[in-house]
């Protein structure tokens, strides 16, 4: 692992925590923003210059801006819902142990027959240029990246029903739990 | 036999179908229902007459309809029998079912559950027919439980009364009870025959293998059975109580053919039920009694139904003691005629409580000859049949049922022919009296209920007039006949018939024609006489209206003892072993759905927490087996 | 060779870490973005065995999983937003009539 890979690698796992573990919402976006640009750097550092440009613009960009969007409309006060015991973080955090330790060495076993050439020949025929991804993108994958643009426009038509208030009722339903507020 | 399997199947499945049709499509269209379960009995009944046409030459058809228990050299398949004792009861059966389906049509038509209905009284037609059928005892078995339960089911059709849902209790107990005499005498047979066909139980080397206490056992088993379901003592409660179905159920389950089947049973296995001579003095010695308490126990009833229950009673005891007496051709050609007289009656009652809108006490009707007269002479032409009289068809198998009591040949029962003889015709007087007394009570006189009575519509008079009609001409011509007939699976009859004159006609008559007298001078002529011997007679007639207390003798005799005994194995066995392994077995499953139903909170966090549980231990596991 | 391999063991830490966020967060939010977190960890591990294979199919599908991330976010915030728009809140607890 090179010393660009290992910073930012520290820098996703700590800005993770920080998403995870910061009780302020806003605070836990602006953390995944971080983490989500160290990752566009990892990729980077793997290679995959189109990734790491895309993960830029569409994730860092585009869905941090709508998180951060909601977070302002609904402008959350300090959580009233019921507080979670201190079971249930130790189990999550265990069973989380559980699951790196068990399925790492498995993956890694897979990998160490690789010699040093093999790798250097795979490296080279796996660099992500934006010209090389999209002629995969435009050749092989065309038919599923002309329906992944169905998936979106779907996914805009239900955004838009979900969110659309019903005509004449504004504030919370009559029935819902926050009904007589 | 060919073409005779197909057909001998479809007189079951015909019906079979039918109860289901009948329920599927009539809870949509209720009209439908009757329609379907009368075709579906039609068909059944059209099969039967096929049948019956070529059985005279070919002696017998079989049909396996599948295996049904097969292990280790034990076999035993799904088959049916067709010969002339069942092809008798298949007609006799498929014939008056079907006239009484159509009757019901009409009676039921205002019933919210009429699909129900139906489909029930198909099922009970299937279940009979599985019952005269079968070729071997446990397949017979199915056809008699079959029938106990739609007997179960109809006389707590309308369970919403608690009466009469447990009128269909009792039924079913009582039934049970003889339904346990039918098991040990499947028992027995098996052990000792090896076999249970009902074609090779007929052999006499097969009987030869039964050793003396057990042939007395087996028969007597077999009887104990016949008693259930034929309603003789002690197990007859059951069936006035019965009188809660719906009338139609009455005249076809209750009168007409299931209460028949001990008869059918006994004439089936005549073989074993003559192999000791004390069973059928047994049989002889209840069906006497049984006949003389129904009989005066009908004396005293003032329910329309009621009177025909015990009547019913009492005309079973007739044809068990034909049994009794060795004549199982008589007592079938008994089965036949009554089926067609009672059902008439039956129906014509239903035609009296439909009109009279659902009166049944005889005290409130009266002088409905002149609103329905067609029930009235069906029910009049019934009685006359029921009573006896020549040339009705009541006399024909009732005459022969008195001469083949004294003609006995059982070494125990010689002596006693005679006096059986006269109680027998004495027990018809009062037959004829008491179902003149029903007839007067009903139709003649003035009305003396609320309300106008009106005339049943042509979907019920037409099977009542078919009946009535049968009751007429039904005994001239189908007795002798019938005990030619059925000569092959039966016994021989003894004695000559056909040469009596005109005078032994008339002689053969006088009982009926006196018990009517009778009552025509008591009720109609001679009203205070009967109030004189009302009041001579009183204690004997609370001991008749009484029931002759059998149910208070029961309940002291069997009910409590059986309380006692189930309250100290409900102690011992069921609050200690059952359920205390039950509440183990419930507390056990109580603790572990609390358990699980913390974890079922509706917190999605939760649920997902388990999700990577589970993923966890699967990658965990599938990492150790690579 | 060893350090590619390692970047799929960071992809597998961030995926437990983002796990972890889903089980213990109330905020419906947060629980939105540790679920960005874990698809993006699952990305990392495509163009980690993309590099491994030698050849861009991993990277692929990493462009899809990209748009199907983008729809889903789209429709998951329209979800909290109708949530708190009957709940007055977007705590999970409180959405919790999938009981029993």
């Amino acid at each position: 692992m090179s010393f660009m890979g290992f910073v930012l690698s520290a820098v996703a796992v700590a800005s993770a925590l920080g998403v995870v573990f910061n009780r302020n919402p806003l605070y836990s976006a602006f953390h995944l923003i971080v983490n989500l640009l160290a990752m566009a750097g990892v990729y980077s550092v793997l290679d995959a210059h189109f990734l790491a440009v895309t993960q830029v613009v569409v994730y860092a960009g585009a869905i941090m801006v709508l998180v951060l969007f909601v977070l302002m409309l609904l402008n959350l006060k300090a959580g009233s819902g019921r507080k979670l015991g201190i079971f249930r973080p130790l189990c999550a955090i265990a069973v989380a142990c559980s699951v790196v330790t068990t399925v790492y060495p498995a993956v890694e076993s897979n990998f160490k027959d690789l010699s040093l050439h093999e790798l250097q020949e795979k490296a080279w025929r796996s660099e992500g240029t934006v010209k090389a991804v999209g002629e995969e993108l435009y050749g092989r994958y065309v038919r599923q990246f002309e329906l992944s643009s169905l998936v979106l426009l779907i996914g805009i038509v239900g955004a838009v029903t979900l969110s659309k208030r019903k005509e004449g009722k504004i504030g919370p339903r009559e029935g819902g739990l926050g009904g007589g507020k | 036999m060919g073409s005779g399997d197909l057909r001998l199947s479809l007189v079951v499945l015909a019906p079979a179908l039918g109860a289901l049709l009948s329920y599927v499509i009539g809870r949509r269209s209720p009209k439908l229902s009757g329609v379907i379960a009368s075709g579906a009995v039609l068909v059944s009944f059209l099969c039967s007459v096929l049948l019956w046409q070529q059985v005279g030459a070919t002696g017998s058809f079989t049909a396996t309809l599948s295996s049904w228990i097969s292990f280790g050299d034990v076999s035993l398949p799904l088959q049916l029998y067709f010969d002339k004792l069942s092809a008798v009861m298949c007609l006799v059966v498929t014939g008056v079912g079907f006239l009484i389906h159509l009757y019901s049509i009409g009676y039921m038509a205002h019933d919210e559950s009429v699909a129900r209905f139906f489909s029930y009284l198909n099922l009970f037609v299937a279940a009979m027919l599985v019952l005269v059928l079968g070729k071997s005892l446990p397949v017979i078995f199915i056809g008699w439980e079959g029938v106990g339960l739609c007997s179960y089911l109809l006389i707590g059709f309308w369970f919403a009364n608690t009466e009469y849902a447990k009128a269909g209790r009792k039924a079913f107990v009582m039934n049970r009870i003889g339904d346990v005499g039918f098991i040990v005498a499947m028992a027995v047979l098996y052990t000792q025959c090896g076999t249970l066909d009902v074609v090779e139980l007929g052999q006499g080397s097969v009987l030869s293998k039964l050793p003396a206490g057990l042939a007395f056992l087996a028969g007597l088993s077999l009887f104990v059975a016949a008693t259930g379901k034929s309603a003789q003592i002690p197990l007859f409660t059951w069936l006035p109580d019965a009188m809660a179905g719906p009338t139609p159920v009455s005249a076809l389950i209750h009168a007409a053919t299931m209460v028949t089947a001990g008869i059918y049973l006994m004439g089936r296995m005549h073989g074993i039920v003559e192999l000791d001579p004390a069973v059928p003095a047994i049989i002889m010695w209840v069906a006497l009694v049984t006949s003389a308490i129904a009989a005066l126990t009908a004396l005293a009833q003032n329910d329309i139904k009621k009177v025909l229950a015990y009547s019913t009673v009492s005309q079973l005891g007739f044809m068990f003691l034909a049994v009794g007496a060795g004549q199982y051709a008589i007592a079938l050609c008994h089965v036949v005629t009554h089926a067609f007289f009672k059902a008439c009656l039956f129906l014509s009652a239903g035609s009296v409580i439909h009109g009279c809108h659902h009166e049944q006490d005889m005290r409130r009707m009266g002088g409905l000859a002149k609103a329905m007269p067609i029930t009235a002479i069906c029910y009049g032409v019934a009685t006359l049949a029921i009573a006896g009289i020549c040339p009705f068809a009541g006399y024909y198998s009732k005459h022969a049922i008195l001469g083949a009591i004294s003609g006995t040949t059982n070494p125990l029962l010689v002596a006693a022919a005679p006096f059986i003889g006269y109680a027998a015709t004495a027990i018809a007087v009062c037959t004829a009296f008491y179902m003149a007394r029903s007839f007067i009570m009903t139709f003649l006189g003035g009305y003396r209920g609320e309300g106008h009575p009106h005339e049943a519509p042509l979907v019920m008079t037409a099977p009542v007039g078919v009946l009535a009609l049968l009751s007429v001409i039904g005994g001239f011509l189908l007795v002798h006949p019938i005990t030619s007939f059925v000569t092959g699976p039966l016994p021989a009859t003894a004695g000559e018939h056909g040469s009596e004159g005109f005078v032994s006609l008339l002689i053969g008559s006088l009982p009926g024609l006196f018990g009517i007298a009778l009552a025509a001078y008591l009720f109609l002529v001679a009203p205070r006489e009967k109030e004189l011997l009302r009041r001579i007679f009183s204690p004997v007639e609370k001991l008749c209206g009484g029931k002759f207390y059998v149910d208070e003798i029961l309940q002291v005799l069997v009910v409590t003892p059986c309380r006692k005994i189930s309250g100290i194995a409900f102690r011992a066995v069921d609050q200690r072993i059952v359920e205390g392994s039950g509440s183990a077995l419930g507390s056990v499953t109580q603790a572990v759905g609390e358990l699980t139903c913390r974890i079922t909170t509706g917190q999605v966090t939760t649920y997902v927490l388990l999700m990577f549980i589970a993923a966890a231990a699967f990658f965990s596991v599938f990492s150790q087996v690579r | 060779m060893g350090s590619v391999v390692t970047y799929v063991g960071l992809s597998l830490v961030l995926f437990a870490i983002g796990a972890v966020g889903v089980c213990i967060r109330r905020n419906a939010i947060v629980v939105f973005m540790c679920i960005e977190m874990m698809l993006n960890a699952v990305n990392l591990a495509f163009v980690a065995f993309s590099k491994l294979q030698g050849n861009l199919d991993g990277q692929v599908a990493v462009f899809f999983v990209m748009v199907i991330a983008a729809a889903e976010s789209a429709i998951g915030l329209a979800i909290i937003i109708a949530l708190f728009r009957n709940l007055v809140s977007v705590e999970t607890t409180d959405a919790a009539q999938l009981k029993w």
